[in-house]
């Protein structure tokens, strides 16, 4: 699933707020992390383990301070070095946060799709194609670009959050929190819009969700960020199988993983590697259909 | 919901407004070579416009305290040794919101826009004249130099007040301003 | 160290320069500090006396010290302004000369004239500014924003009888502060999104004037319209939770004033008093006098 070459990487990360004052608060402390192309990643942890802060290094909102801070990679773009051009960084590597429908500033959504190509630099009519191609890609009909933001839905405005973010073509998506606070029909056309997204070549995600559903269905690898470090990473599969360390940071698991491991504890036989819904479903099938005969 | 509640509400909100972007120097927007155009008035033209001459009093109040206290506590320059005297910082800030009021009232029978314009313009203009008056009243700059500043830092002021101004109680209102869609 | 566009909006400035160590001056009431302040700046600013001037500064420095409250960064930013502070007191210097009928003349050099007068209307500049803002900062230093809200709304109670909106003003004063840090809070989430989308508000770069306009505005505009919106938030918030006006409103928190409160009341009058009457009696002049009898 892997593809060619790392998309980013980040080597002994340390970040504190409010550095050198009476007020400094440590939030990175040490992190090693790796994203390569055609991956999706997900990072799970518990409040204030530093995964906003993590993101946040991912397309240069924040950099690491100086030598000793550690290195961040992106496409090939160190971090650290000054002379390097923010806004590639920025297209690149397009971050949306938590609730970005209440980012959404312009009075037409139209516009506000337009706000990023147009900080690119690009002509009218390419701005106008890629606010097309990113409405068409969350499945907003291009007629409401001259609907008034304010009147969206709660749904409606999400997507077009993320259409403003699609619409600069960036290779890797790092979303936060993606799917919090929308409702479970909401949730399922935007895992379909990601899964969409992801298909084609060269791209990765980073998810960061407290629903680990989410991060079951769309993550190749997991990492486990508490207190500033990582815990623990491996395959989505290796990383909810670890139940007890999981618990005992207050991570919850996929309701799948729940269901099978009380299978597995019964006695049932229930194939390694079951994560997802759908796969759960089967093997709970396969048990039924054995059992007639 | 309750008027009166609404106009302690709103006044208190731009009165953090213009604070906060005194404190953070966000309101501080760099011109040519060290001076720059400030915009901590705005909140008070927009409080009075949206709800009145007394609003815009008690903003204009909050604004003229805290630009005492910021000259007095953190003082950057020259400005704030004459603003520490509440004659200059607080007195001609009274004024801001009323003037503005005044002003969006007169022009709104011909129009909604032009009426936000006129009291950008005006509630500046005021800030910009009545505190540089000061400032020659108490002789501690010479008239000629009064004259140069209030045209060369008051003016483009004015106009960036008034496009300020027009922007958000225009968005506030959802009133349009030019054309009916996104000009995608 | 790797160029870092800082998107933390970090208050540099604020009543939260606070620091807790409790002195006398920490545990004098509020309303008391509040009036003492108001009188301290209107007497700086009129007061002509530079013996009153110059004992108020040296009695706030002993305040300042003796209150513990390391104010070397007061000092420091006092140090700071004194350049300004000399180059403004040479204008007086050179300019108060020409309004004055009988100069007393020290020093000419061409069309520069350095009377006594002006040195002294000088000396008053650097005077006054100096005792309002170690006054402030020993003001902020001792007292929290609660403190000070506290103050304010007993402070204009009494005023409530005679039709001025005491209640009212306190309350807008209150939402002002509290407000600031959620401003904070949404400017940062702003920028940080804009910032993601590739906007660049060219903060700390030299930029063309118009074209440093157009990039704070999708800034500025989200930041008041949201601000609207929390207004009338707060608005049905407090309507929902029975907020009916001032009338009948009591309070969890009273003040309560002590002999100390009342003791320092008193002094401090005594001591702005004694600026006022030094200026309108010319203290100064007599003072000088003596010394140069004695001599």
């Amino acid at each position: 699933m892997a593809g060619s070459g790392v998309a980013i990487d980040v080597k002994r990360l340390f970040h504190a707020y409010f550095p050198g004052t009476a007020m400094e608060v440590p939030s990175l402390k040490g992190v090693d992390l790796r994203i390569e192309r055609e991956e999706t990643i997900g990072i799970i942890g518990p409040a204030g383990s530093g995964k906003s802060t993590l993101l946040q290094h991912m397309n240069g909102l924040i950099r690491p301070r100086g030598a000793g801070y550690g290195d961040v990679v992106v496409l090939g773009l160190n971090l650290s070095d000054p002379s390097i051009d923010m806004r590639t960084v920025r297209q690149k590597v397009a971050l949306l946060f938590q609730n970005p429908e209440d980012q959404l500033f312009e009075r037409y959504v139209g516009d506000d799709i337009a706000f990023g190509p147009r900080n690119l630099g690009l002509s009218k009519a390419e701005v106008r194609e890629r606010v097309q191609y990113a409405m068409d890609m969350v499945g907003l009909p291009f007629s409401f670009k001259d609907r008034i933001t304010e009147d969206l839905s709660g749904g409606e405005k999400r997507r077009a959050a993320l259409a403003g973010v699609l619409s600069m073509e960036p290779e890797v998506l790092v979303l936060d929190e993606p799917t919090a606070g929308i409702d479970p029909q909401g949730r399922r056309h935007l895992m379909e819009v990601l899964g969409k997204w992801l298909s084609r070549a060269g791209r990765s995600m980073v998810i960061v969700s407290h629903t680990m559903e989410d991060i079951a269905e769309l993550a190749d690898r997991v990492y486990v960020l508490v207190s500033g470090q990582v815990l623990l990473h491996g395959s989505t599969a290796e990383v909810f199988s670890s139940y007890g360390l999981l618990k005992k940071y207050g991570l919850g698991i996929p309701t799948a993983v729940e269901i099978t491991r009380f299978l597995k504890k019964e006695g049932f036989e229930i194939p390694p590697g079951v994560v997802r819904v759908k796969q759960a479903v089967q093997s709970i099938q396969g048990i039924l259909h054995g059992r007639k005969i | 919901m309750d008027k009166k509640l609404r106009k302690i509400v709103i006044a208190g909100v731009m009165g953090g407004i213009s604070i906060f972007l005194g404190a953070t120097r966000l309101g501080f927007i760099p011109y040519f070579s060290g001076a720059s155009l400030t915009i901590m008035h705005v909140p008070v033209i927009i409080g009075a416009v949206l709800e009145g001459p007394i609003v815009g009093l008690a903003t204009g109040f909050i604004f003229g305290i805290f630009s005492l206290i910021q000259a007095a506590i953190a003082p950057t320059g020259p400005a704030d040794v004459w603003f520490v005297n509440p004659i200059v910082s607080i007195l001609p800030r009274l004024f801001i919101g009323p003037v503005a009021w005044l002003v969006y009232r007169a022009v709104r029978n011909f129009r909604e826009i032009p009426a936000f314009v006129g009291a950008g313009i005006a509630g500046s203009l005021t800030n910009t004249v009545l505190v540089l008056g000061v400032l020659g009243l108490y002789r501690y700059l010479p008239w000629k130099l009064i004259g140069t500043i209030a045209v060369a830092n008051g003016l483009p002021e004015a106009v960036l007040s008034a496009v300020l101004t027009t922007a958000v109680i225009a968005s506030w209102r959802r009133i349009e301003t030019r054309r009916g869609g996104s000009s995608v | 160290m790797a160029g870092r566009s800082d998107f933390t909006v970090s208050i540099k400035l604020g009543i939260g320069q606070y620091v807790a160590t409790n002195s006398f001056f920490h545990r004098i009431d509020p309303r008391v500090k509040i009036v003492i302040g108001v009188l301290l700046i209107g007497a700086a600013v009129s007061g002509n006396s530079l013996l009153g001037l110059g004992l108020i500064f040296f009695l706030i420095w002993c305040g300042l010290l003796v209150s513990r409250v390391q104010a070397r960064l007061a000092f420091i930013t006092l140090g700071k302004m004194l350049p300004y502070l000399v180059f403004l007191a040479l204008i007086q210097i050179f300019t108060v000369p020409r309004f004055h009928e009988s100069p007393n003349v020290l020093w000419q050099w061409r069309i520069l004239i350095v009377t006594g007068q002006g040195l002294i209307s000088g000396s008053l500049l650097i005077l006054r500014f100096s005792v309002i803002m170690l006054g402030l900062s020993l003001f902020s230093y001792t007292t929290t924003t609660t403190q000070l809200l506290h103050g304010i709304e007993h402070l204009l109670r009494p005023l409530q009888r005679l039709r001025f909106p005491a209640h009212e003003l306190a309350l807008v004063v209150n939402i002002s502060l509290r407000f600031i840090p959620i401003l904070a809070e949404e400017a940062e989430k702003l920028m940080k999104a804009q910032a993601s989308r590739g906007a660049d508000f060219g903060i700390g770069r030299r930029m063309g004037f118009i074209k440093r306009m157009r990039r704070m505005f999708p800034l500025f505009i989200p930041l008041f319209v949201q601000s609207l919106k929390h207004a009338y938030r707060l608005v049905e918030a407090m309507e929902a939770r029975c907020y009916t006006g001032g009338r009948g409103r009591t309070n969890l928190i009273n003040l309560r004033a002590e002999r100390r409160d009342y003791i320092a009341l008193v002094v401090g009058i005594i001591i702005i008093g004694g600026l006022v009457t030094a200026g309108l009696f010319n203290i100064d002049a007599f003072v000088w006098r003596i010394f140069n009898t004695r001599v």
